[in-house]
């Protein structure tokens, strides 16, 4: 289930012919242009539920491409598996003054298949890019879809990148009376006009003008949350031969649980009797769901596979238990029925994954197609625990920053339930350092330095692990900023534990680590963590901060350096305070003894644009002093 | 950058009939399941016990003539970080012609591993989990992912594919990413086709068998004796890929063949395919989709009159058809050196890199110059074989033009490429020159481009803990080409300057003029007020310690591991040079000047030089890195890795300034 969701831009063509839109490039309003490779002139996209299984779709849009940033805008891109039915495809190209100059039909797109990371996947694009050269032109194109299901409809997200302005775009529903939908409309101005068409079918129809190019805003929320859009949902639906029908989550949690997953958990007698063996001396139920999860980590790995119904279905456990490999969907079904075995409880959990955004399913609008991953929910008493079944590697009840803090689609013998899954506050996501170095007369660095990684900086050095020796000293020097550094020992340790950690110890030392010039010594104060992340600065931000969640990072390094020297310039003392983040950082020579501590913390959540300009300054502050350079001069 | 390369002629060694080769399928050793590790690399998260594979040239099942290829290999894993071996995709070919894709059949394979109580089982792939795709007009895949992978396990599997493309013999690689026992390919060759097969990279073949087997190849009533050649490799390391390399096909262990020439068996004609050449040079004038398309030069004719309508001067004419094309073409991402129709891309505005540059040498002869191509292979291509004439190794080709006695290479596709410069992926070892009437000859490719900045930041040192002044910077060769590709980006050059002045919160640009965007034969100029926060509270010391590295510091050296196996190839020459003028207060003086520095590289493969003048209540600073070579062999790494290290070491020191 990793996909953008369902999959067509589709539409309908139900307006009679208007008058054609000129589109000389000179008649684009000059708001418009600030920031825009591109400029959507015109586009109209509607959708038509003839019945159940047979919806029309029919996209009619005109673009006008300002430079060459902007041809990859103009490309069409008609997705498709193999029910859909595509037709009437065809377009004309325009110079910048409006006038025609090519015309082009589907024999020109070439038809792709989008699945390279699957082993399978059913869904294809057809897509075509006019060439053009000179600028501005503008692409015209129109195309019908017809889709056999209506439990997806493709939300109209008019504004859907940076760099695009849309002059205007329409989007119109249209199903017959009984029909009934749900919307969820965001960030929209003006209201929905609903009306009966001359056939007597319902129609919605909204529309945008003159909407501004968005550009990139480090740190911005989660786009859909800002971008203008409307959601269709519909109650009673038909998908791949199964029907069915829903008005909120519960409902919809029933449906995919009698529908898709039922009777998929059956396992080998074997099976049952190995896990109930492996578990038979556990009596803490928590405990023996980790031995179990073990035991499915052990045995399986992660292989993409989108078959199965709609790709919603996941396939057989006893599928999963004989071949050892299957997909996020597959892994948690098979995980179940392990669980089962031994009378434990689970629920299949669906989910929207990513790590840049937490994002939930949306509580007052329940519909397929908001999530993209599965995890596993255990629901112990007064403990609730999570796992994702797709690693090899984690601990039980782990979820990391892939799926954490947000809200979830449970699927409970009572129907679909929203559960929401834990976060990890700054103060526990820890990378805790301790270093003692010697600095000797010709300036190498030596001595050992030791790290926690804990809450979701427990896997960083998961990748690590998996290699022998000799690579994974390859990896730690690309992991520090210290250049020859010669790595003596490493060791890593790993508590998987329900509080998990990891700790880092090396043993090391580098030349040239300081530089010995004009009697003075050079070295950076900061040897194993500086920062260089500046955001970028934005005139005229439009949306709030995000900082979708927190760190906290300790660094105490003591150095002992040649003796009878005094620091020479002003010494490091940095406090900063600041609702979304502090750091401290500071230093202390005593005899030949130099203490460098430094503390950086940043607060998770969401702040008004004003504070902009504050964390930029804030992450230079820090920048600057983790490039403080010591200065040593003899007493 | 040496490269052993072995040539084999099929010299019949001796009459005897033969047998299958390949190893048994389905069968594996109690030492194969107790393996815990390899003992040549323990590192190695798998390793090839056995690989084995076959190419016949065959008659197939349609009655034409066909490559049979057969694969089958046999691989231990020792943990999950291969089970990706586990996951296998097939690519299969179309020549877009007739839609028909290569055949694959007979796909089996098992995995071996012991159950938890451990006992050898064995699992076997289903036939309804072999998915079957087509990725494009190109290609299409069959994937397969092997059922019970687990720590431990032997996966083993085999397949055939009957090939249309007889006369490419696939290539056979030796060395992968994962360590291989042993490794062996066979092919079955009739008579009536020569191929050359030769060796890439630094092992040794310890297989090299070449056979006679009697009539093994009828058609139609014709029929011939065929050779039959066993290469094998035994302890092959695995291939292990650095930064800053080109393709790792240059360097890892890989046989190669190349048709050389062929006799139809239905009427006995001999065609030579690749031999000397003037054979080559001959196939490709007489081509039509490369020879056939260079001499459309009428094609031209009208097309670039009012390019050049006015220009007397060659080079003033050669500039605007070079532009002409640059504007009137979009390339569509495709590479090659053949066109099927330069007139239809002329029309279409649009075409592969074939069709634009080969209209581009066309339309320079139809306007009367001298006016050649050049075949090169790119750098992700890999090297190109000069042993003997191949064609196939090129995989890109660019015009070329010779005014008075210098040559210029155009490449039309990349309309911000300045007339005479090469993008830097074509910069790769030999290329071909290729005309209509002369013989064809290499040159090398690696040009005498450089790419060169110079910064010269100009400032005031203010009371309020500022500077004050002026940033200028200079980009040129192929800097300039990279500063226009990135001001590009944006949509207007306002849009560039704002870009550069939010990535800088300590700068505040207050006025912007860049000169030449769009003169590409020209430096391009960046000009820029600045004001730059040095300090918050300068006046609270008496003493202001500061690094005159202002701009381009160097703090981690870019090349971290001790030693290295392949040459460092930087692409081109380089030089950076910055310039700093602090112009002081009347109340500061300078304690602690930065100390000049000169480092050189052997050779003269580089230097960095910094120095220092004092002026009245200012001074000057100037540093400047220079890379002279393109490519340092692995025997200069430590050097070059050492060069970096002393940048480092000197870049750390911070000058002093004192108040009066």
């Amino acid at each position: 289930m990793k996909r953008p969701i369902a999959a067509c831009f589709f539409a309908v063509l139900t307006f009679a012919a208007k008058a054609q839109k000129s589109y000389d490039a000179s008649l684009i309003p000059k708001d418009l242009l600030p920031y825009a490779s591109s400029v959507v002139r015109d586009e109209e996209i509607t959708i038509e539920v003839k019945d159940l299984d047979n919806a029309i779709y029919h996209v009619k849009k005109a673009i006008t491409v300002l430079n060459k940033n902007g041809d990859e805008d103009a490309r069409i891109v008609i997705y498709h598996d193999k029910s859909d039915v595509i037709r009437g495809v065809k377009g004309t190209v325009y110079d910048q003054f409006g006038k025609q100059t090519e015309k082009f039909s589907e024999s020109k797109f070439d038809d792709v298949s989008v699945g390279s990371g699957s082993l399978f996947d059913s869904m294809r694009a057809k897509h075509y890019l006019p060439p053009v050269t000179d600028y501005p032109y503008t692409v015209a194109y129109e195309y019908e879809e017809r889709s056999k299901q209506t439990l997806n409809f493709d939300p109209w997200i008019p504004n859907a990148g940076e760099g695009i302005a849309v002059e205007k775009s329409t989007f119109t529903f249209i199903c017959n009376p009984g029909f009934n939908i749900k919307i969820k409309e965001n960030n929209l101005h003006d209201k929905v006009v609903t009306g009966l068409n001359k056939d007597g079918q319902k129609t919605y129809t909204w529309q945008v003008n003159n909407l501004k190019a968005l550009r990139y805003e480090p740190l911005s929320p989660y786009f859909r949350n800002y971008a203008t859009s409307v959601q269709i949902a519909p109650e009673k639906f038909a998908y791949y031969g199964l029907k069915g029908s829903y008005t909120n989550w519960n409902d919809l949690g029933k449906w995919i649980s009698d529908k898709l997953m039922a009777n998929r958990q059956a396992l080998p007698a074997q099976t049952i009797e190995h896990v109930k063996e492996i578990t038979q001396n556990i009596t803490d139920p928590k405990l023996k769901a980790q031995k179990i999860y073990e035991y499915m980590q052990s045995k399986t790995h992660y292989i993409s596979v989108q078959v199965g119904i709609g790709d919603y279905q996941p396939f057989l456990a006893s599928d999963v238990d004989q071949q050892n490999y299957g997909d996020c969907k597959a892994l948690v079904n098979y995980t179940q029925a392990l669980l089962k075995a031994v009378n434990i409880d689970s629920y299949y959990c669906i989910v929207k994954s990513g790590r840049q955004h937490n994002v939930s399913l949306l509580s007052d609008f329940a519909s397929m197609g908001q999530a993209d991953h599965i995890i596993l929910c255990v629901p112990f008493k007064n403990d609730t625990t999570w796992a994702d079944c797709t690693s090899q590697t984690i601990p039980f009840g782990y979820l990391g920053d892939f799926t954490d803090d947000r809200t979830v689609l449970a699927l409970t013998p009572e129907g679909g339930k929203l559960l929401h899954t834990p976060k990890y506050p700054a103060a526990l996501n820890l990378e805790k350092r301790k270093a003692e170095f010697v600095i000797n007369a010709d300036g190498e660095l030596s001595g050992s330095m030791s790290t926690v990684f804990k809450g979701t900086e427990y896997e960083n050095r998961d990748e690590l692990l998996k290699e022998q020796t000799s690579e994974q000293y390859k990896m730690e020097r690309k992991n520090y900023p210290i250049n020859n550094m010669d790595i003596q020992h490493l060791e890593i340790k790993q508590d998987k534990g329900f509080d998990p950690s990891t700790t880092e110890t090396i043993r090391m030392r580098a030349r040239d680590y300081a530089t010995f010039q004009d009697g003075k010594y050079y070295f950076l104060l900061n040897p194993a963590n500086r920062e260089t992340y500046v955001p970028r600065q934005v005139r005229n931000r439009l949306n709030d901060v995000n900082i979708t969640r927190g760190v906290t990072e300790e660094d105490e390094v003591t150095y002992t350096v040649p003796p009878g020297y005094r620091l020479e310039k002003r010494v490091l003392d940095v406090n900063l305070d600041k609702s979304f983040g502090k750091f401290t950082a500071n230093m202390e020579l005593k005899g030949d003894k130099l203490t460098y501590k430094r503390k950086f913390q940043l607060i998770g959540g969401t702040y008004d644009k004003s504070l902009y300009q504050d964390v930029v300054d804030f992450f230079q502050s820090v920048a600057d002093a983790d490039e403080y350079n010591v200065v040593l001069v003899k007493n | 950058m040496k490269r052993p390369l072995l040539t084999f002629s099929f010299v019949l060694i001796a009459v005897i009939f033969s047998q299958a080769q390949d190893f048994r399928f389905g069968q594996i050793t109690t030492q194969e399941m107790n393996m815990k590790n390899y003992k040549n690399d323990t590192s190695a998260h798998a390793v090839v016990l056995n690989e084995f594979g076959k190419s016949t040239i065959n008659i197939g099942s349609d009655d034409n003539i066909k490559q049979i290829y057969e694969y089958h290999v046999k691989i231990k894993i020792f943990d999950p970080k291969a089970f990706d071996k586990g996951t296998v995709k097939v690519l299969l070919y179309s020549n877009d012609k007739n839609e028909a894709y290569e055949d694959i059949s007979d796909i089996k394979a098992i995995t071996y591993y012991k159950d938890d109580n451990g006992f050898t089982q064995k699992a076997e792939l289903e036939n309804k989990k072999i998915y079957p795709v087509k990725e494009n007009k190109y290609w299409a895949s069959a994937k397969f992912a092997l059922p019970g992978l687990r720590p431990g396990c032997i996966i083993e599997y085999k397949y055939k594919i009957e090939s249309f493309r007889w006369d490419k013999i696939r290539t056979w690689e030796f060395q992968d990413d994962i360590p291989k026992i042993y490794s062996e390919l066979e092919v079955h060759i009739p008579a009536f086709f020569t191929f050359n097969a030769s060796i890439k990279g630094y092992l040794k073949l310890t297989k090299n068998k070449a056979e006679v087997e009697s009539k093994c190849f009828e058609t139609h009533g014709a029929s011939c004796d065929c050779s039959l050649i066993n290469y094998g490799m035994a302890d092959i390391p695995a291939f292990k890929e650095d930064d800053y390399m080109t393709a790792p096909k240059n360097f890892a262990s890989a046989i190669n063949f190349e048709l050389v020439e062929w006799q139809s068996p239905y009427d006995g004609l001999k065609h030579k395919q690749t031999k000397e050449w003037r054979d080559i040079d001959y196939s490709l004038k007489t081509d039509y989709s490369f020879g056939g398309q260079l001499k459309r030069k009428s094609l031209f004719k009208d097309k670039i009159a009012p390019m050049i309508a006015g220009k007397t001067d060659e080079l003033a004419k050669a500039k605007a058809i070079y532009q002409g094309w640059q504007k009137w073409f979009k390339w569509d991402n495709f590479i090659g050196i053949y066109s099927d129709n330069i007139s239809r891309a002329w029309d279409s505005h649009s075409g592969d890199v074939a069709s634009i540059n080969l209209s581009l040498s066309a339309a320079l002869a139809a306007a009367g110059l001298n006016s050649e191509v050049v075949l090169l292979s790119l750098r992700d291509n890999g090297a190109i074989n000069t042993l003997y004439p191949v064609v196939s190794d090129f995989d890109y080709v660019v015009a070329k033009v010779n005014i008075g006695d210098q040559a210029y290479l155009l490449d039309a596709t990349d309309p911000l490429l300045p007339f005479g410069v090469l993008p830097f992926k074509c910069l790769n070892d030999k290329g071909r020159v290729f005309s209509l009437d002369k013989p064809s000859y290499f040159m090398d490719m690696s040009l005498p481009q450089r790419e060169k900045s110079a910064y010269i930041l100009d400032v005031t040192l203010t009371d309020d803990g500022k500077l004050k002044g002026t940033l200028t910077n200079y980009s040129t060769g192929y800097e300039a080409y990279k500063r226009r590709v990135e001001i590009k980006k944006y949509n207007s050059t306002d849009e560039y300057v704002e870009s550069l002045n939010n990535r800088l919160p300590k700068w505040k640009i207050t006025n912007a003029k860049i000169d030449n965007i769009d003169s590409l034969d020209m430096p391009v100029a960046e000009h820029y007020s600045v004001e730059i926060k040095v300090s918050d509270k300068p006046e609270d010391a008496s003493k202001l310690t500061f690094s005159p590295y202002y701009i381009g510091r160097r703090s981690t050296n870019p090349l971290k591991l001790d030693e290295r196996s392949f040459p460092i190839d930087m692409g081109m020459a380089s030089e950076d040079r910055y310039t700093l003028i602090v112009h002081l207060p009347s109340n500061y003086m300078v304690e602690t000047p930065p100390q000049p520095i000169s480092l050189a590289m052997p050779n003269n493969g580089g230097k960095y030089l910094s120095s220092y003048q004092p002026g009245d209540n200012s001074f000057s600073f100037v540093y400047l890195t220079q890379f002279n070579k393109s490519v340092y062999g692995a025997e200069e790494y430590p050097s070059v890795k050492e060069f970096f290290n002393k940048i480092i070491q000197s870049q750390k020191a911070e000058m002093v300034l004192k108040k009066k």
